[in-house]
């Protein structure tokens, strides 16, 4: 309990010092003041915590991460995966700071705003200040939290009423070595208006030798008939600990659909919070988790049915590998009188390494009697039969191994809607696959 | 030197003696029928020939070409052409019959140093050997054997043959579930490909099989022996005794 108090305090110490120098609008330090007072409140959860219960946040309470002072250098590699998707309207943020240079903002279509919090000033639209922070849970999620005292400029993205953004919005949160035992605090805010179109990307990539504390927020809001895809790509470095919220609202007839792609980080963990609060929303959450060696990969969810005529659909699948850990925690919660709505859930995990360990908890939770809900998992290995069959026809065992694994996984990629994301996961797969020459060469 | 050579071959599953001394030769060109009653060991035999690691072998040798098979890998023994015809194929979901197939036949040339096929030589091969076998081309498209009938995985299980063109093929009851014109295409489509240079091991629970592919030689297995060996005449006299006529000789 002891290192728990002496914790809270090092980070209000810091928040102090911060808010000290900052000059910034009263609404933005109410709201980090918020943040701070949230997490003061809470600490970091302790192992009696139910929902942290399987994340071993050791590494990270040891260090004391002070937030990010100021970009680092980017070397060529990450620059080209920043690159990666293609034409896109993008900003690039380094260990937390906006790199306009790497970002492309020209030619911003009608509908779109996308700029960061900071170029608004005193005249921020209401519609912005009154969706930021107002549906993150700060407390019950400490990282939120954090986020929210010491994220330094929101990321705003707004799609007009009616307005179809063709062009995705990819959103880049780079790591380098300079943000060594750092905090980086990314925080974004979409917001779909009325029958509105948008899709967007969130990638979070680095270097692999930084031990950096990255704790993004996303806050998605779809209003009636909007439809929005959220892509998470997290990709970041193997020192890394990523511990992550996405909170998603639909409202009426509104359509969500989310992907999570995790394969970076040695300590990774994404919060997924999607409330249907209109009749007739429609939210799918996607995962796809590469886990290898000794990482830990960590997905919660929590998707709420408050109102009828819903549907909701999830699948996370994982590939573990080597000595990995991996989490899948969901519940589905329907609401007293959120009737007719369809709700499914489904983990499914395949074991390559023996020492790997997958966790999966789906759970439900109904308070009205005409729903149609299904949930279920599985944890298993390759079929030998189905790598005895491959063999037998000239297939060899690493071969066949990455063909059936590869098969597993294509399933989360299929539904991608994005071409260029597709492309880049493929190939972040095949780049974890046994047998991948030939698996990228017949597929 | 002969294609296949068996000799007192003993193997275990789990523990259990099931291939209790087999011995058999099989030269290019000839057909052999392996034909006995449920349980009598003829999928494992099938299945040690082609490299299945649930079996154990505790004696005896099989002689491939002149070369020891049992110190090949399953995939080896496949790319010096031993096919292995499943009694009960595969599914696997997420895999499509003609990636299956290219993966398979390239990797089987790659090994024999021949030039990989390109997508188009590779398509024209696999529509015109589907076709040979009479297998619906929209199965190609489809994950391999995932939601086949019966006849239509055993039919792909040919089709795949036809593709691979083995040296060695063993089927193993590629017959039964058969309706009479699935089991004529699969016995036109093994005839056709049936040469100087391949030799086949048709294993079978009926007779009726070999009324369209004639065999060279019968040979009865019981309880993990092989009891009886001779012509095609052997086939049609089991059909009318059936095998109790031999099980003294197995006891
Ligand atoms: N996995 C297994 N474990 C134990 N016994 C097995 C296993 N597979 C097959 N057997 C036994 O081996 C014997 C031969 O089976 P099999 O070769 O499939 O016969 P057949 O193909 O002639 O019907 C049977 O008695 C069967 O029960
Ligand atoms: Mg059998």
């Amino acid at each position: 309990m002891q290192a728990i108090a002496e914790q809270k305090s090092i980070y209000l110490q810091d928040y102090e010092a911060r808010s000290a120098q900052l000059d910034e609008p009263k609404w933005l330090a109410r709201l980090h003041r918020h943040g701070i007072e949230r997490f003061e409140a809470q600490g970091f959860p302790g192992r009696t915590v139910e929902a942290w219960r399987k994340t071993d946040l050791t590494p990270v309470l040891r260090e004391h991460f002070v937030p990010s002072g100021g970009p680092g250098q980017v070397d060529s590699g990450l620059i080209e995966k920043a690159g990666a998707l293609g034409k896109a309207h993008r900003l690039v943020f380094v260990d937390g700071w906006l790199d306009p240079g790497l970002s492309e903002l020209g030619n911003l279509p009608r509908g779109l705003t996308l700029a960061p919090l900071s170029e608004y000033g005193e005249r921020l639209p209401a519609v912005i200040q009154d969706a930021l922070g107002a549906f993150i849970d700060t407390a019950s999620h400490p990282f939120a939290a954090l986020n929210t005292a010491f994220f330094r400029d929101a990321i705003v993205v707004h799609a007009a009423r009616g307005a179809t953004i063709e062009q995705p919005v990819v959103l880049v949160h780079l790591l380098t070595p300079g943000a060594d035992r750092r905090a980086v605090y990314p925080r974004a805010v979409i917001i779909a208006e009325e029958a509105s179109q948008l899709r967007l990307v969130e990638q979070f990539i680095g270097a692999d030798e930084p031990f950096v504390l990255n704790c993004p927020v996303a806050e998605i809001v779809a209003r009636q008939g909007a439809n929005v895809d959220y892509y998470k790509v997290q990709e970041e470095g193997a020192g890394s600990a990523h511990l992550g919220a996405v909170h998603a609202e639909a409202l009426r007839d509104a359509t969500i659909h989310m992907h999570s792609f995790a394969c970076g980080a040695r300590l990774a963990r994404t919060d997924i919070y999607a409330n249907l609060i209109g009749a007739g929303a429609d939210v799918t959450l996607n995962g796809l988790y590469l886990t290898n060696e000794r990482q830990y990969c960590d997905h919660h969810t929590w998707v709420n049915h408050k109102a009828e005529h819903g549907t909701s659909r999830q699948l996370f699948k994982g590939v573990l590998q080597g000595r990995s850990e991996t989490v899948f925690d969901g519940l589905v919660k329907v609401f007293e009188g959120a009737q007719k709505i369809d709700a499914r859930q489904e983990n499914r995990n395949l074991l390559l390494g023996k020492l790997a360990l997958a966790h999966s908890n789906p759970r439900l939770e109904i308070h009205a009697d005409d729903v149609k809900c299904s949930h279920g998992s599985t944890v298993g290995q390759l079929d030998d039969e189905a790598l005895f069959y491959l063999n037998t026809r000239g297939i060899g065992f690493d071969d066949a191994q990455g063909l059936l694994t590869f098969a597993f996984a294509d399933e989360m990629l299929k539904p991608i809607r994005l071409d260029a994301l597709y492309e880049y996961e493929r190939q972040a797969l095949f780049q974890r696959l046994p047998g991948a020459e030939m698996v990228r060469e017949m597929s | 030197m002969a294609l296949l050579e068996i000799r007192n071959l003993r193997a275990k599953i789990q523990g259990v003696e099931i291939l209790k001394g087999i011995d058999l030769a099989i030269e290019r060109g000839e057909t052999h029928a392996i034909m006995g009653p449920n349980g009598s060991g003829k999928s494992t035999l099938a299945k040690v020939l082609a490299g299945d690691p649930s079996y154990e072998v505790v004696d005896g040798e099989v002689l491939y070409q002149g070369r020891n098979l049992l110190d090949l890998a399953p995939e080896d023994r496949a790319r010096e052409g031993v096919f292995l015809g499943f009694q009960y194929p595969v599914e696997i979901p997420g895999v499509s019959n003609t990636y299956f197939l290219k993966a398979a036949l390239n990797a089987i040339r790659k090994y024999r140093g021949e030039k990989e096929l390109d997508a188009m030589e590779f398509l024209q091969l696999i529509k015109e050997r589907a076709k040979s076998v009479k297998l619906d081309e929209a199965l190609l498209r489809r994950p391999v054997n995932e939601g086949f009938s019966g006849g239509e995985k055993k039919r792909n299980e040919i089709f795949q043959l036809a593709v691979l063109e083995p040296y060695l093929a063993i089927l193993d009851e590629t017959d039964s579930g058969l309706d009479i014109d699935a089991l004529h295409s699969v016995a036109e489509g093994v005839n056709s490909l049936r040469n100087e240079e391949r030799g086949f091991l048709v294993i079978t629970h009926y007779q009726r099989l070999l009324n369209y592919i004639i065999p060279d030689k019968v040979h009865v297995l019981l309880n993990g022996r092989i009891v009886k060996s001779g012509g095609k005449e052997l086939a049609e006299e089991l059909e009318e005794s059936g095998y109790a006529l031999f099980e003294d000789a197995a006891a």
